[in-house]
């Protein structure tokens, strides 16, 4: 179903699997980072103003699942 | 843009699903029947709904429905910025908002087929994605199409920021489908293939891509991706670019201490501004190097939409921070040298329209120009008739500030002329009058109190009251 309107580009479609690996691991020792540091309380304020990538639909009615 | 009726949009003819159109003043977006399974399942499951009720996606109604054509009305965005006109933070934020949306889609069983730079704008104070025929179904396991787009449509570029600079935004306008790969992991440090985010995503990709360029028949296998590893490519991007800072920055300088007028003469600036523009009712205002958008915030609860550029990609970044903090909805900042403005660029020259064509098109009925015509003048040289040529292309009405030779940065400028201080004699009221009055009848004249600047209404002989 994909339409192949522009070029993926087959290499980058290959190192994704690459990406995902470093991905993995750099996010399970961040986890384990961010475990340690807020158990030490050592945690700092967020500067960003952007907030977070999950989507959060508690307040969306609307939303449909399953279909 | 000219207006006719029924016009393709120059910017919209890349993907076969759909394109937009002029109806009449009205934009509006075909829907083509080989988009039709994706569109109805995207609407049917409440895809749309959500996204467009969180302010991540543009809102649209649906006009027509037949068995040719959808026809989508989508809401109006009064002035569209590009990505080479962003400050840093407007770029990130972009390009967190590109990641969320794939990784929301993902968990919907769809997918972001693009990931253009261009599928974002700024709209009400936030990034917004605004090509609602971007998302397609999500096969299992494969990996995600428009990951390329996305490193040299926004990764690369924020990360070279990183190292040379905002300047490097400049870019995507010779590049109008990203910084080629192979580009950017050559502009970075060596010492950047330590670190394992971007040494895979950029160095290890020019790698791949060079490999792979002679592939003519789609032949190579590509292998699995699960679901959770795509996830886990998207979590690392949104935290790593979050975290990214310019090496560059310098800390907001806080320009109007450094001005060289007292506190009584900077209100006194602000309030005869604040008494101009309150008279003209406008609707839609630009601060043409308005800094952070100190003069236009003193105006934005009586102006229903508010337009603030600078050069200083710095002062933007400042003035989109508190737009954010503040939650404003009619403010939009953005980076605009007005000596070299973003040329039209992409096939025909059209297809991202040049900044004076977006600006004729939003047609201000208020233009603010503070602070900006001796450094247009002594700086970038530019005769005042054609100063007044350039605002004439697009301003109704006009307040501009004069400083008088006097006025020490005009002097400061004027010195570092040196020997060809004498070519600047031109400067001066009387010219600066004569040379704007050719576009503009002289409404108002004031000297602004303790300064040594004067503040000028005109109107525009051609677009009128």
């Amino acid at each position: 179903m994909n339409f192949l309107y522009f070029d993926p580009g087959t290499g980058a479609m290959i190192v994704q699997g690459l990406v995902a690996a470093a991905a993995g691991i750099l996010l399970f020792s961040k986890g384990v980072m961010y475990k340690v540091k807020s158990f030490f309380g050592l945690m700092k304020e967020e500067e960003d103003t952007y907030d977070s990538i999950d989507v959060d639909e508690k307040d969306t009615k609307t939303h449909d699942e399953g279909k | 843009m000219t207006k006719e009726s029924n016009r393709t949009h120059e910017a919209s003819f890349r993907d076969p699903s759909g394109y937009m159109f002029h109806d009449g003043p009205v934009l509006r977006r075909a829907v083509n029947p080989i988009y039709f399974p994706q569109y109805n399942k995207l609407k049917e499951s409440g895809f749309f709904t959500t996204l467009i009720d969180k302010g991540l996606l543009i809102a649209h109604e649906e006009t027509s429905v037949d068995k040719d054509q959808i026809i989508l009305t989508p809401e109006k965005i009064p002035f569209i910025t590009n990505p080479y006109e962003w400050s840093f933070e407007q770029f990130k934020h972009a390009a967190l908002h590109t990641l969320k949306l794939q990784k929301y889609a993902l968990s919907k069983g769809f997918i972001l087929k693009d990931a253009s730079a261009y599928n974002v704008t700024f709209h009400k104070g936030k990034p917004i994605f605004i090509d609602t025929l971007s998302f397609d179904f999500y096969e299992e396991g494969t990996p995600w199409r428009a990951y390329k787009q996305f490193i040299t449509h926004f990764f690369g570029p924020l990360v070279l920021a990183k190292y040379h600079g905002t300047e490097i935004f400049k870019m995507m306008q010779t590049h109008i489908d990203g910084i080629p790969a192979k580009l950017i992991a050559s502009m970075l440090p060596q010492k950047t293939k330590l670190s394992s985010t971007l040494f895979t995503n950029i160095h290890l990709l020019a790698k791949m891509e060079s490999r792979h360029k002679e592939d003519y028949k789609a032949e190579t296998k590509i292998a699995n991706l699960s679901r959770k590893a795509q996830n886990n490519i998207l979590d690392s991007l949104f935290n790593y670019i979050k975290d990214l800072k310019l090496n560059e920055a310098t800390e907001w300088g806080d320009y109007y201490t450094k001005t060289n007028y007292e506190a009584a003469a900077f209100n006194a600036k602000k309030e005869l501004i604040k008494e101009w523009t309150t008279a003209l009712n406008p609707q839609k205002l630009i601060d043409i190097g308005g800094n952070d958008g100190t003069f236009a915030r003193t105006v934005l609860d009586k102006v229903p939409h508010v337009i603030v550029t600078d050069i200083d990609s710095n002062s933007v970044d400042h003035n989109y921070r508190q737009v954010q903090k503040n939650k404003e909805v009619n403010m939009l900042p953005f980076v605009c040298d007005m000596l070299q403005p973003a040329p039209g660029i992409g096939f025909n020259n059209t297809e991202r329209a040049s900044l004076i064509e977006r600006l004729k098109e939003y047609a201000p009925d208020l233009t603010l120009a503070l602070a900006l015509i001796h450094h247009i003048t002594l700086s970038g040289n530019v005769p005042f008739e054609k100063s007044a040529e350039f605002f004439a292309k697009f301003s109704t009405n006009l307040i501009i500030e004069f400083p008088k030779r006097e006025d020490s940065w005009a002097e400061s400028l004027l010195v570092r002329k040196r020997e060809f201080i004498n070519h600047f004699d031109f400067y001066n009221e009387a010219n600066f009058e004569a040379g704007f009055k050719q576009y503009f009848t002289l409404e108002k004249k004031e000297t602004v109190a303790g300064t040594k600047r004067i503040l000028y209404l005109f109107n525009n002989k051609n677009l009128g009251k």
